[in-house]
């Protein structure tokens, strides 16, 4: 992505960069009113006293950080939502890794359509798949009434209203977007490599472990951060299946803001997940170069 | 032939759907430490052949022996064969030196004996000291090296390469090709190459198989494909030619249209239909008029190639093609009036093996 900024740089006339930086213009323009603005404003919100100081100004303080940082609450939110961040992400990585293996090898004359499929939830809005995953997983949805009818449990296996349901809520929403990722992300596999690894006498096995799993990492490392990074920032499958008790950073800027109306805190809970998300990234890439080279 | 090394017996491959079969009932063989090559136009079939050989497609009938065991149920990766693939497949997450220990890897081989064949197989391609690049550090001529030390230190029983040169710019193509042959001579190993280039047919393999549209035309060394093609295919795809459609007339004797009595060399019943072929470089500017097979005409259209003058002479209804070397004295100019002649010899007669 930066890449793309930065290429022409160097060695390009100067009349040239003064296209690319006119061509370039209204995107900058859009992406400072709409991203950069709002995070400094933002930031500066973190560091009111209240909402109308993080609305007018005001005066500066540390009290929304303090809180955040020294009450136990606040550290429980920060490793539930990193919990239910790396269980969504293996999970939907693991389970999205054949169809996506699959859609990349098959020579089928379908697999566009198969494609479009496996991507298909995307049209749906992740409200309405929730809903769904309460219908299936309520206390009185279909796995729940199936077994009791075939009086295999007598009581109510709670699989909604805690962090297992957002879990598999999520893992489920999230399955399509590690599947593109991983798409865009295999290009080194090809099947002529592996051909080439069973004619040295590597089993099919051996093909898998030793070439297309290396060649593949960079596409599912790729996924795994993208389902993490949506997973960790979700707000409204955690609040619904959750059904109040599942608390995570979305769901608590979600309460700050809109419940208790203490938009500091909000802020603050904000940039912690900010630098949740800077620090995966710079990880993310540490093992790109690493696999890459 | 039964104690040839590989022999190839009637196979046949109909792809799931198709009309035809790609490679329909083709046959032969090669004894051990034999080049051949598979050559014929894109399409024909040679890329089919060499997969169903090395297990990577199943025959749809027919077997593939080695030493005369039918090796056709053995799956790929127990078949012991090498393959260099047109676009190389070296693996590109690992070095050189790892792309070659690969097939040692698989075979178990402890890593001092590994470290020393890699080690040697470098030496044979000469790209000793390369071993610690990345294979995207390697150019194109390196990268088909590395493909063929990679395929060769496993010690195949057969080594297959598709199209291996196609890759490569004009300079590095001779060089490999000389270098293949080489290679391919000092370790000894029965190799199978396929190509579309007569010339690196003809100059690298010890016989030929042409192919076209799936079957097996001719198989024989570079002399008899060239010098006594059997089919008009085969007479037409490699080399130029002038070609006749004559009726036998006398012994040695054909009518042509349009030209005097043919003499030629071979047998043919006299009043058959025959097809007869003189090669460009076969006709001579000495010619009598009157003498046997001394054509006159008006040369049409001069090629200035370097070493040699194509002259198109139009001699009645005809056009003859003939190659002179550019040495060869006072060289004729558009429009002359030249006499060419042939020796019988080198009149051949398609479909039949030369007296
Ligand atoms: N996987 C395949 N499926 C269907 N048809 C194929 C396949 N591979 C090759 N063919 C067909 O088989 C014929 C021979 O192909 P190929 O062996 O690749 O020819 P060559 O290597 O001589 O150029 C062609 O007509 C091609 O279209
Ligand atoms: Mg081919």
């Amino acid at each position: 992505m930066s890449a793309a900024v930065t290429a022409p740089a160097s060695g390009a006339p100067a009349a040239s960069r003064g296209i690319l930086l006119i061509l370039l213009l209204p995107g900058l323009v859009a992406l400072i009113i709409t991203f950069l603005l709002p995070l400094l404003w933002l930031l500066r919100a973190s560091f009111a006293s209240s909402a109308v100081g993080a609305l007018s100004g005001g005066d500066w303080t540390l009290e929304a950080y303090t809180t955040v940082l020294f009450d136990p609450f606040y550290w429980r939110v920060a490793w539930n939502t990193l919990v239910v961040g790396f269980n969504v992400a293996i999970f939907a990585v693991i389970l999205s890794y054949p169809i996506a293996l699959f859609l990349v090898r098959t020579q089928s004359r379908f697999r566009g359509v198969l494609t479009a499929l496996a991507v298909a939830p995307l049209l749906t809005s992740s409200v309405v798949r929730t809903y769904g995953w309460m219908v299936i997983l309520g206390d009185r949805g279909v796995i729940n009434s199936t077994l009791q009818s075939l009086s295999l449990t007598d009581g109510v296996i709670r699989l909604t209203n805690n962090s297992f349901g957002a879990t598999v809520a999520l893992i489920e929403i999230l399955m399509p977007y590690a599947i593109l990722a991983m798409l865009s992300g295999f290009g080194r596999l090809n099947v002529q490599l592996e051909e080439a690894a069973a004619m040295l006498g590597a089993s099919r096995l051996k093909v898998f472990t030793r070439i297309v799993l290396p060649l593949s990492l960079p596409g599912v490392l790729t996924a795994a951060l993208l389902v993490f990074v949506l997973a960790i920032s979700a707000f409204v499958t955690p609040r619904l299946m959750g059904g109040g008790r599942v608390f995570v950073l979305g769901t608590e800027v979600f309460n700050e803001a809109t419940v208790t109306l203490n938009w500091p805190l909000a802020a603050a809970l904000s940039v912690m997940l900010l630098v949740l998300f800077s620090s995966i990234i710079l990880l993310y890439q540490r093992a790109l170069r690493a696999l890459e080279v | 032939m039964a104690d040839h090394h590989v022999i190839i017996d009637n196979l046949v491959k109909t792809y799931p759907g198709a009309q035809k079969p790609s490679v329909d009932h083709v046959s032969f063989s090669l004894p051990r430490g034999e080049m051949l090559a598979l050559l014929g136009p894109s399409g024909c079939g040679k890329t089919t052949i060499l997969r169903m050989i090395a297990g990577l497609i199943a025959p749809s009938s027919g077997a593939i022996r080695l030493d005369g065991r039918d090796v056709s149920a053995i799956p790929v990766y127990k078949r012991n064969m090498g393959m260099v693939f047109q676009a190389y497949a070296l693996f590109p997450h690992m070095t050189v030196a790892e792309n070659i220990s690969f097939g040692l890897e698989m075979r178990k081989v402890g890593r001092a004996e590994r470290e020393e064949r890699v080690r040697k197989a470098l030496d044979l391609v000469k790209l000793a000291g390369f071993g610690e690049r990345k294979v995207s550090q390697l150019s194109g001529g390196q990268q088909q090296r590395a493909a063929i030390a990679r395929s060769l230190v496993i010690e195949p029983e057969l080594l297959l390469l598709d199209e291996p040169l196609s890759n490569l710019d004009a300079k590095l193509r001779d060089e490999m090709r000389d270098e293949i042959r080489d290679i391919q001579a000092r370790t000894g190993v029965t190799a199978i190459f396929v190509t579309h280039d007569q010339d690196e047919a003809l100059s690298m393999a010890d016989r030929l198989a042409v192919m076209s549209a799936g079957k097996l035309e001719q198989i024989g060394t570079p002399l008899d494909i060239f010098d006594r093609p059997q089919t008009h295919f085969v007479a037409s795809f490699i080399g130029a030619g002038t070609f006749f459609e004559g009726r036998v007339a006398g012994p040695g004797l054909a009518e042509v249209d349009g030209l005097p009595l043919l003499h030629f060399a071979g047998e043919a019943a006299i009043g058959s239909s025959i097809k007869l072929m003189v090669r460009p470089h076969r006709l001579l500017l000495a010619g009598e008029p009157g003498q046997p097979n001394s054509f006159s005409g008006v040369v049409e259209h001069i090629v200035y190639r370097g070493q040699i003058l194509t002259l198109s002479v139009r001699c009645g209804s005809r056009v003859l093609q003939a190659d002179l070397p550019t040495h060869a004295g006072v060289l004729p100019k558009k429009g002359d009036n030249v006499t060419l002649t042939v020796a019988p010899d080198d009149v051949t007669l398609i479909g039949r093996e030369a007296a």
